[in-house]
């Protein structure tokens, strides 16, 4: 059903790269090798993923699904640790999170039979869970870093009155939690609108008609919302703690109050 | 002024650049605490609120160590008042409750006594925070933490981001605060003369160190250490 691409039609691709290439190069902005790298390494890093899913997708599913759902939160919380240093436990948490929301969604969908226990149905469309919950997570770090420090003193004001940790941070939580909703929620009102989102694309051209492409892309964006904002409220209610210590005294990140 | 036993004891403090603080503040005493830029005013007044433990040393509150309060509760009892406002968003109602709601006391009618103690009008009460004046906050941020009904107020510089005439304004809501209820203050203030209107006693800190202690405005007028000395003129 799917037209095939072959791989002297793929050559040709040569061409996208060099756009960017040639305007580095003109323009002197010093990232020619960065573009080339990039290049290899995404085709490399695409064709190997290929092989390795068509190598799953042999499998049986009991064992290829687990296999690689567990690979994906493990490449997923080791990525958003980044965004979270300074903080303990990051990595033990966001792992944690991820195992939740993927098991919630997954077992929402095979139960209301949206997809069928098979890895092809399986994989791609946790994958998009899993990738997007990371990025929220990743932002609901920074985000959470950046409040606490532009809010301390706020945050001190509110101890200093006699609020607890879990108070003071309310007015945090509150604006990570309505950072990391509202652009989701921007994107669902103009999803079709101005650019089919990739997994339709994806079926579309598969040649899966497009009413059968929208429910699937209703399936995956709905899940992804609420997968998103499932990660930024579960990360804020575990992360904000760690900014206090046991004496209800603001940790000292970096030393500068206004003196 | 020194009736009975001192309200809070500080001995052999020392936390970052403050060191060897020993301090006794008497019930109803007005405390000023003055000197240089980075000599650690500020760093003193969150120990005494407990935003910050001593690395060495010990304070008590009514004969009582510090750690045997709640710490809430205590943050209460010795209340702050930050240098610069640091309201919380919404109307000047919430965050005159703020305090006082965390532990059901707040009464209905407070909200306009406390706006009558930092005098405005009680109309105020549902005007949202970003309206107010640089002197309007200060006040609010000083109602705030009076609402808790402390029995030590502290006030970190309250008048120094302020012009000429708010900090008149503002000293004057602060000596009517003081005569009427007896509370006790320990002020920082890098302005002398109002340690000369508001205080009835001094403490000069430099580097981190009580350089010199005494009554006000005898301490400003014949400083008896060189470093004050050199700090005056
Ligand atoms: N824990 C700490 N360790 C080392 N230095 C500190 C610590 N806490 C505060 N300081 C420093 O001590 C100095 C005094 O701060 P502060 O109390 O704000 O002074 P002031 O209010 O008198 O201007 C500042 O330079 C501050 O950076
Ligand atoms: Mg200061």
């Amino acid at each position: 059903m799917s037209p095939e691409i072959s791989n002297q039609s793929l050559l040709f691709l040569i061409v996208f790269v060099l756009v960017p290439l040639s305007l580095s190069y003109y323009y002197q902005l010093g990232q020619n090798k960065d573009i080339i790298w990039s290049s290899i390494r995404g085709t490399v890093q695409l064709f190997l993923i290929g092989y390795a899913l068509n190598y799953l997708f042999d499998l049986p599913p009991y064992i290829g699904i687990p296999f690689m759902i567990s690979v994906m939160i493990i490449v997923a919380s080791f990525h958003a640790r980044k965004k979270g240093e300074g903080l303990p436990n990051v990595l033990w948490t966001i792992l944690l999170g991820l195992i939740i929301i993927e098991v919630s969604v997954l077992s929402l969908w095979l139960v209301a039979d949206m997809i069928e226990f098979t890895p092809s149905e399986v994989i791609p469309m946790s994958g998009m869970v899993i990738g997007n919950s990371m990025v929220a997570m990743g932002l609901a770090l920074e985000r959470m870093k950046s409040e606490f420090k532009e809010n301390e003193g706020r945050l001190l004001a509110a101890l200093s009155l006699g609020a607890e940790p879990k108070q003071a941070s309310h007015i945090i939580v509150q604006r990570t939690l309505m950072a990391s909703l509202i652009p989701n929620a921007d994107k669902l009102k103009t999803v079709g609108l101005v650019q089919l989102p990739g997994m339709m694309t994806g079926l579309i051209l598969g040649g899966v008609s497009p009413v059968m492409a929208i429910k699937y892309q209703l399936v995956i964006s709905l899940s992804i919302f609420s997968a998103v904002s499932l990660s930024a409220i579960y990360i804020t209610l575990v992360m904000y703690r760690y900014f206090f210590n046991k004496k209800m005294q603001l940790k000292q990140f970096s030393h500068q109050e206004s003196s | 002024m020194r009736e009975g036993e001192p309200i809070i004891r500080l001995k052999d403090i020392q936390y970052g650049p403050l060191q060897d603080i020993n301090l006794n503040v008497y019930p109803g005493e007005r405390v000023i605490v003055f000197g240089p830029s980075g000599s650690g005013k500020s760093t003193l007044l969150h120990l005494f609120n407990r935003l910050l433990d001593a690395e060495k040393g010990s304070i008590s509150f009514y004969d009582q160590p510090y750690e045997s309060y709640t710490i809430p509760k205590l943050r209460r009892k010795i209340g702050l008042v930050l240098q610069a406002p640091h309201l919380f968003p919404g109307t000047v109602l919430d965050n005159l409750k703020f305090g006082p709601s965390m532990v059901d006391e707040w009464k209905d009618k407070q909200g306009e006594e406390l706006l009558e103690y930092v005098q405005l009008p009680s109309d105020y009460l549902h005007r949202s925070v970003d309206q107010l004046s640089g002197g309007e906050k200060q006040r609010v941020s000083l109602a705030r933490t009076l609402a808790n009904k402390p029995d030590v107020l502290l006030l970190d510089e309250p008048t120094s981001a302020l012009d000429e005439q708010t900090t008149e304004d503002i000293e004057e809501v602060l000596s009517m605060l003081i005569d009427k209820h007896q509370i006790t203050v320990i002020m920082v203030t890098h302005q002398l003369s109002q340690a000369k209107r508001l205080g009835d006693r001094g403490i000069y800190l430099e580097d981190g160190r009580i350089m010199e202690e005494g009554p006000l405005p005898d301490i400003l007028e014949k400083p008896k250490t060189e470093e004050l000395q050199s700090f005056l003129v």
